[in-house]
C-alpha cells in the first residue's frame, strides 16, 4: 500500500481545506465586522425577548432600536418586567415609573348571558360582532368566539363556559388581546389589585338581569361594605381604587351577583 | 441547440430538483407558505448553488488530479458549510437590505441537500464538463427549485382558503398536493428537441 497516496494526502487534502477556510472566515469576520450600537445590544438583553409584537416594531431588536434612538417609548412593550424596565430607563436616562399591569376579561357572562341569536358560519368575534353588536343580548357580553384566543402569542387564552379566560401564568401581558377584542373587554389593571369587577356592562339593574345571571347590576352594596371606601359607583359599575384597596374581600362576599373576582396570579418563585 | 441551453431546461423542468429528483424536500415543505418567503428562500439558494459549482468545480479537479475522489462528499459538505459563512459576512457587511432580505435562509441553506446534489450531479453527470457548464447547471437547477418552491406556496395560500376535510388539514393535503405537482412535472421527461 502506497502510505503517501492512500492516507497522506487525503488528510492533508482535507485539513487543509478546513484550515484554509477557518483562517478565511476568521479574517472576514474581523475584516467585515459590522460596529454593533452597544446601547442597542444591552437594551435588547435587558427586554423581554417575547417578540410578541405588541409595540407595533417587528421584534425585540426593532424596538431597542427605536428605543435608543428616542422614537418609541418605553411604556410600549408590557412583557418586559419592571426591574429591567428601570434598568432600561436609567441606562437610557427616561422615565420608566409605569405600573405593572396584567390582563384580565372584564365579563363573566358566557353561557349565563342570554343569545340573541344563533350564529351560524364561519368566522371569530370580530365577524360576529359586523352582525347588529355580537350574538349576546348584553352589549358589553364576551362573545366567545376566539379571537383573543387566536391572537394571543402564548396561548394564554381560553373559552370557558362561554367567556375568555387570561391564564395569569402564562401570559405576558403584551396585550395584543386588549387591541382585538372588539368589545373591548381585555382590561389592564394593576398588578397589585386583588379584586376586580368581571363585568363592563353599564346599563340598568333591570336591563342587565333579563340578559344575564351573572351581570354587575349596579347595587352599590360592595360600595357600601367596603371598609375602606376603596369603591365608588360610576355609571352602574363599581371602580376600585387600589391605592386604598386592603384585599379583605367583603365585596366579593357581599356582591349578589359573585362577579366581583380576585385576581389570582401565579406566584413566583424569586419573590 | 447549444448544451449550455439542454442544462437550463433540463434544470428547471425535466430533472427539477425537487419534483423529480426528490432533493431538498425540508425546505420546500417548510418554506413555501408564502410566496414572499419562498421567493426569498428561492433567491438565496440559486446564489448558493451557483457560488457551490464555480468551487466545487475546481476542487474536483484537485481531488481528480490526487485521485481521491472518494472525498468529495465530505470535501463539498465542508466548502458549502465555509463559502455560506462567509458570502453572509460579505451581505452583512455591503449589502444589509440583502441580508434581510435572505433573513434566516441563507444559513439555513448550509445543510440543504439539494446544495450538496448540484455539487456532485455537476462532476458525476454532466457531458461536457467545464466551469461554465458547472455554473449553468448550478444556476438552472437553482432556478428550478424556485420555480417549485413558489407554484408550491402560490397553491398552499390558496388552500388556505378552500375547504378541505379536517383531517387532511395542514401538513397531509400539502403532500398530496406535492404528489400531484411531481407526477405533473414527469410530463416533462419526454421533452425532446
Amino acid at each position: 500500500m502506497d502510505f503517501s497516496k492512500e492516507i497522506l494526502y487525503p488528510v492533508i487534502i482535507l485539513t487543509g481545506i478546513a484550515i484554509f477556510f477557518s483562517i478565511l472566515i476568521a479574517i472576514f469576520s474581523k475584516r467585515f465586522a459590522i460596529k454593533k450600537d452597544l446601547q442597542v445590544e444591552t437594551v435588547l438583553g435587558l427586554l423581554a425577548g417575547a417578540n410578541c409584537g405588541a409595540c407595533g416594531y417587528a421584534g425585540c431588536e426593532a424596538f431597542a432600536k427605536a428605543l435608543v434612538k428616542g422614537e418609541a417609548k418605553l411604556s410600549m412593550c408590557n412583557a418586559t418586567n419592571k426591574e429591567c424596565k428601570k434598568k432600561i430607563g436609567a441606562l437610557l436616562g427616561t422615565d420608566a415609573s409605569d405600573e405593572e399591569t396584567v390582563v384580565v376579561c372584564a365579563c363573566i357572562g358566557g353561557i349565563m348571558c342570554e343569545d340573541k341569536y344563533e350564529y351560524q358560519g364561519y368566522g371569530d368575534c370580530a365577524s360576529v360582532e359586523l352582525l347588529s353588536g355580537g350574538r349576546k343580548s348584553c352589549p358589553t357580553g364576551c362573545i366567545g368566539m376566539s379571537t383573543c384566543v387566536s391572537s394571543c402569542p402564548v396561548h394564554a387564552i381560553d373559552i370557558i363556559k362561554g367567556v375568555a379566560v387570561v391564564n395569569q401564568s402564562k401570559c405576558i401581558h403584551c396585550g395584543i388581546c386588549v387591541l382585538n377584542c372588539p368589545k373591548s373587554l381585555m382590561k389592564r389593571i394593576p398588578k397589585k389589585a386583588m379584586y376586580f369587577i368581571a363585568c363592563s356592562c353599564h346599563e340598568s339593574g333591570k336591563n342587565v338581569r333579563i340578559n344575564c345571571k351573572v351581570g354587575c347590576i349596579g347595587c352599590g352594596i360592595c360600595a357600601k361594605v367596603c371598609p375602606e371606601g376603596a369603591i365608588t359607583m360610576v355609571d352602574n359599575l363599581p371602580v376600585f381604587d387600589y391605592d386604598k384597596c386592603i384585599g379583605c374581600g367583603v365585596c366579593a362576599d357581599k356582591c349578589p351577583s359573585k362577579c366581583i373576582k380576585e385576581l389570582v396570579l401565579p406566584q413566583k418563585n424569586d419573590e | 441547440m447549444p448544451y449550455w441551453l439542454y442544462l437550463v431546461i433540463g434544470g428547471i423542468f425535466i430533472n427539477n430538483f425537487v419534483l423529480s429528483r426528490f432533493l431538498g424536500i425540508c425546505p420546500f415543505l417548510g418554506v413555501s407558505r408564502k410566496t414572499e418567503t419562498a421567493l426569498g428562500m428561492g433567491l438565496a439558494v440559486i446564489f448558493v448553488m451557483g457560488m457551490t459549482s464555480i468551487i466545487t468545480f475546481g476542487l474536483n479537479l484537485l481531488l481528480k488530479e490526487l485521485n481521491i475522489q472518494y472525498l468529495q462528499t465530505i470535501v463539498f459538505i465542508l466548502v458549502i458549510a465555509a463559502l455560506i459563512q462567509l458570502i453572509e459576512i460579505v451581505i452583512k457587511r455591503f449589502a444589509p437590505s440583502l441580508y434581510t432580505a435572505l433573513g434566516v435562509y441563507l444559513p439555513l441553506i448550509t445543510t440543504n441537500c439539494a446544495v450538496l446534489g448540484v455539487a456532485i450531479m455537476n462532476v458525476t453527470e454532466l457531458a461536457t464538463q467545464n466551469i461554465f457548464t458547472s455554473f449553468v447547471n448550478g444556476i438552472s437547477s437553482g432556478i428550478g427549485f424556485t420555480l417549485a418552491l413558489l407554484i408550491m406556496a402560490g397553491i398552499r395560500e390558496k388552500l388556505e382558503y378552500s375547504e378541505i376535510p379536517e383531517k387532511f388539514k395542514g401538513f397531509p393535503i400539502t403532500l398530496i398536493t406535492a404528489s400531484i405537482m411531481a407526477m405533473a412535472f414527469t410530463a416533462f421527461a419526454g421533452l425532446s428537441f
